[in-house]
């Protein structure tokens, strides 16, 4: 009797070779002066390069930059443990914030949710979610249109601390609000 | 191309008569606790002409040594012990001595002996009771050299299906989440002995929770390469990578059913995270959770008629169990403030989850009728997101026991607990594949 290997094996295999091919791309191309894909819309190729406090925090990935604690016009709002619901110092803070946005009314903004990096990465990745949700119904309710305002959840991802102290958790349990203005649209 | 494919994998296993059929050995170790069976693994000898300069050797024998380690049932002799020379003696009854192992303290006993001949490798496997002075199994394999730990794999399932009855897990390989060192998260596969590692993303943004196909040809995970957390499809095969969901601010998580034919996710769409069914295209079949807070992270019922998954609608985060059909649902998880990352046994009959105690999180099981949960990891760092065996009788899990995170496996009842993956920087979200045979 013959047992032949099944195809996933050979997949596998197929796949270090992609690998390899991939790495020895990406090894030679520098992301900060490769021209963007067309293909791939680039809010680099459209302004100019943002300062770290008006990049998102993905974006500060990508460019290997610290997560910001630097605030622009828009501060962030901060969040108790495992929560969602917004605290009285996080309303008034986006009582100051909508006072902006009104005041600049072109101007579009996505809020970033993040959590501190206690659980499981899932989960906190929901939480994420509820928080700049929860930022963006409050904002709405203060009359700011919701077509101005886009949502976007880091999890525990992307912390701007990390050592494992309360401190440091509070500062990463936070609404980022990023100007979103002048980059396409997603 | 695809000949090329077939070529390139190509391993020949073949039964042959060298298994006795009349020496049964099922049932010898029976559940955690029992007294680990010695066994000795002798280096193979070298049958052929040529030099064994690639180490096959050792290098089989090693990976069978890791093999029964890592199974828990095992208790394998070490080699400096071992008296006999495997080059100057046989490898077939009566052509070597049993006393040589049993002075030793063996009980069972693995040798064998390989050919080289250009790149085809063709080696030979046997099984014997050293008390019974008895063959229990033999197979003889023939695969490209640079595969011979597969061979080594399989034999290892065999030798596990004598003892228990059960086929190893050793043909299988684990996906994980790595930074690699590096400040981007990757989707990484390896074996379960952490050899043979591939790198499946390179997208420099992060990669989340990936998951098997259940025909173990593709794995669904979560990526920010395109801004927005969406759900792709790498098809392991075909070297193919498709978006499969992009809705809205969030695609998670996404499971397929057991029979492949449907996709439980999770998807935030109008401010509220529910879990979502798609079909095998990534089209949606319609939502299945409505409750306006947080709902994530299903998993199957191998029967494929219930979903577990975490909601907060008790105000803090717990596993429910739903009947895709009726909705029906019930809540399974009353102990602690925190349980999350539910992963069903493919026995059917437990729960693994991630659950906070006094702040460290803990792997527990729980039985799906509800009941006592048993904790895993008493005491030893945070463990998170359990990932079952296809047997059902390991978790992989990752902890940050000796301080960044590893990938670690475990028998189901927390015996046994050993790391798999050192990659320098934090391994996290194992996913245990199915069979790849």
């Amino acid at each position: 009797m013959t047992v032949r290997l099944s195809k996933a094996w050979l997949g596998l295999i197929f796949l270090a070779f992609l690998t390899l091919a991939g790495c020895s791309r990406t090894a030679t191309s520098q992301p900060q002066t490769s021209p963007p894909s067309s293909s791939q819309p680039s809010a680099k190729s459209e302004t100019a390069k943002p300062s770290p406090k008006d990049s998102t925090s993905l974006e500060q990935l990508r460019e290997g930059q610290a997560s910001s604690t630097e605030s622009g016009p828009l501060k962030e709002i901060y969040f108790d443990y495992d929560k969602y619901d917004l605290r009285a110092d996080a309303r008034e803070t986006l009582k100051a914030n909508a006072g902006w946005l009104k005041s600049n009314a072109s101007e579009r903004v996505e809020i970033e949710g993040h959590c501190d990096e206690r659980g499981t990465n899932e989960y906190n990745l929901a939480l994420g979610a509820k928080r700049a949700q929860a930022a963006k119904d409050f904002l709405a309710t203060l009359g700011i249109p919701a077509q101005r305002l886009s949502t976007i959840s880091y999890g525990k991802e992307l912390p701007v601390c990390r050592e494992s102290t309360e401190e440091c958790w509070q500062k990463n349990r936070r609404d980022r609000f990023v100007i979103m203005t002048g980059r396409p649209a997603s | 191309m695809m000949k090329l494919k077939i070529f390139l994998g190509a391993i020949l296993g073949i039964l042959t008569s060298l298994t006795s059929l009349n020496a049964q050995v099922k049932g010898l170790i029976v559940g955690p606790g029992a007294e680990r069976y010695p066994i000795a693994v002798s280096p193979l000898k070298n049958l052929g002409q040529s030099d064994d300069t690639k180490k096959l050797s050792e290098g089989i024998a090693d990976t069978i040594v890791r093999d029964l380690n890592l199974s828990g049932w095992f208790k394998v002799l070490d080699r400096s012990a071992y008296i006999e020379n495997p080059q100057s003696t046989g490898i077939t009854l009566g052509s070597f001595d049993f006393k040589d192992w049993s002075v030793i303290g063996a009980e069972g006993l693995v040798k064998g002996g390989f050919t080289l001949q250009g790149e085809e490798l063709t080696a030979e496997l046997r099984l014997f009771d050293v008390y019974q002075g008895k063959q229990i199994l033999g197979k003889r394999y023939t695969a490209s050299a640079k595969d011979f730990r597969r061979i080594a794999h399989r034999f290892a399932d065999d030798i596990i299906f004598q003892f228990t009855g059960v086929q190893g897990v050793f043909n299988t390989r684990i996906a994980y989440v790595s930074t690699g060192g590096g400040r981007f998260k990757e989707i990484y596969v390896s074996h379960l002995d952490g050899t043979e590692r591939v790198q499946v993303t390179n997208n420099r943004t992060i990669n989340l929770s990936p998951s098997w196909a259940p025909d173990g040809r593709s794995i669904l995970y979560t990526s920010y390469k395109d801004g927005n957390p969406s759900l792709y499809l790498f098809d392991l095969f075909a070297g193919k990578d498709s978006k499969f969901s992009s809705r809205g601010v969030l695609n998670l998580g996404g499971k397929w059913s057991p029979n492949g034919k449907f996709v439980a996710v999770t998807l935030e769409r109008q401010g509220n995270t529910d879990i979502y069914l798609l079909d095998s295209g990534g089209s949606l079949v319609r939502r299945l959770t409505e409750y306006p807070g947080i709902d994530v992270s299903p998993t199957w019922s191998p029967d494929g008629q219930s979903l577990a998954f975490v909601s907060d609608r008790s105000g803090s985060p717990q596993i429910y169990i739903m009947e895709v059909d009726s909705g029906k649902t019930r809540r399974l998880t009353f102990s602690g403030s925190y349980n999350t990352s539910p992963d069903w046994s493919p026995k059917g009959d437990r729960i693994a989850y991630t659950s906070r105690v006094a702040g460290r999180f803990h792997i527990f099981t729980i039985p799906v009728q509800g009941g006592e949960p048993q904790d895993l990891t008493p005491g030893s760092g945070d463990n998170e997101d359990p990932s079952w065996s296809p047997d059902g009788r390991y978790l992989a899990f990752s902890s940050n026991r000796r301080g960044s995170y590893n990938i670690y496996i475990m028998q189901a009842s927390g015996e046994n607990q050993q790391r798999l993956t050192a990659s320098g920087g934090d391994d996290k979200n194992p996913s245990w594949s199915p069979r790849l045979e």
